[in-house]
């Protein structure tokens, strides 16, 4: 091709401008062995494009078919078990039962324990009295 | 759809898939990985894909998405540990050091420019992709990709001629 019309080409090219074929055409002029010398600046550009485009993914595709369904089965076990432990522990009665049959006699065994725990609340309570004495040894010093 | 209808469908773009990757990411690794979970994604919506018109332009998209999202997560890694005053004021030297050729060198221009210019630059100069099918594929009008890749070509032509001029390499 001629000289200028590489050149146009090239104005076009830094435009925009140039069309897919247009391009291949200065791509082929351009990985040439000798090109004009104003012009070799060039060269190395389009000649990275053209061996850019060779590069390859070396990696093979895997495609596991497999994995994905194993994992649907285990999210449908564990919202079965989930929905099932919701149930399970809804259902257990925790209501207290009656060990006595006569109300008076439930009544009578009742007042019987609270004593029990008042008193053992009213002994507890009497080892507080040495208590009184820090106040009283602070009261001392502290005025 | 079978697995070895799927594998030699996505044989077709593979690997521009993995090179518009490596462009962005840079990486070698990370572009394989990008490429992968990519065509992984594709696989597992295999069922849709009869829905997609061109389903190569589609996984461009997919691809250029995984790689945006790749490139913030890292941002915001990186914000946390950048020390500006540690920078090293000189990277021409390191770039003199690496740029062994001038093809190499080329490379580094390219992958200076914004992330924009240089997918529209591979997408067109490398892949040969026309511009409608780039503005499809990146979700932008075909004027934005033509001033995109005018500017950029523009901006690597500069760097070309300061290279020249200077003799840099």
């Amino acid at each position: 091709m001629e000289l200028s019309n590489i050149e146009k080409l090239l104005e076009k090219y830094f435009e925009g401008e140039t069309t897919i074929s247009e391009e291949k055409e200065l791509k082929v002029y351009f990985t040439r062995e000798t090109v004009p010398s104003h012009l070799e600046r060039y060269k190395d550009m389009f000649q990275y494009f053209s061996e850019e485009s060779t590069i390859t993914a070396t990696k093979d595709l895997k495609l596991n078919t497999g994995r994905t369904r194993t994992y649907t089965w285990v999210g449908i076990a564990a919202s079965v078990a989930l929905i099932a432990g919701i149930f399970l522990t809804k259902t257990t009665p925790s209501e207290p039962i009656d060990t006595f049959e006569d109300p008076e006699i439930a009544l009578q065994e009742t007042k019987k324990i609270l004593n029990l725990v008042s008193q053992y609340m009213n002994e507890g309570k009497q080892e507080l009295v040495y208590l009184n004495k820090f106040e009283n040894t602070k009261n001392k010093f502290i005025k | 759809m079978k697995e070895r209808a799927f594998i030699t469908l996505t044989n077709g773009f593979k690997d521009k898939l993995f090179r518009l990757a490596k462009r962005l990411l840079v990486s070698n690794e990370e572009a394989e990985d990008a490429t992968q979970e990519v065509l992984l994604k594709l696989w597992r919506n295999k069922g849709k894909m009869a829905e997609y018109k061109n389903v190569e332009a589609f996984a461009m998209t997919m691809t250029k998405n995984y790689c945006f999202d790749k490139l913030k997560a890292k941002e915001t890694a990186n914000l946390k540990i950048v020390h500006s005053n540690y920078k090293d004021e000189r990277p021409s030297l390191q770039r003199e050091l690496e740029a062994k050729d001038s093809l190499d060198w080329v490379g580094r221009i390219m992958n200076d420019l914004p992330e924009q210019q240089r997918m529209i630059i591979q997408l067109r100069d490398i892949e040969q992709y026309d511009n409608a099918e780039i503005a499809k594929m990146l979700k932008i009008n075909e004027t934005a990709v033509r001033v995109a890749l005018s500017r950029g070509r523009k901006k690597i032509r500069e760097e070309l001629i300061k290279k020249h001029n200077y003799g840099v390499v």
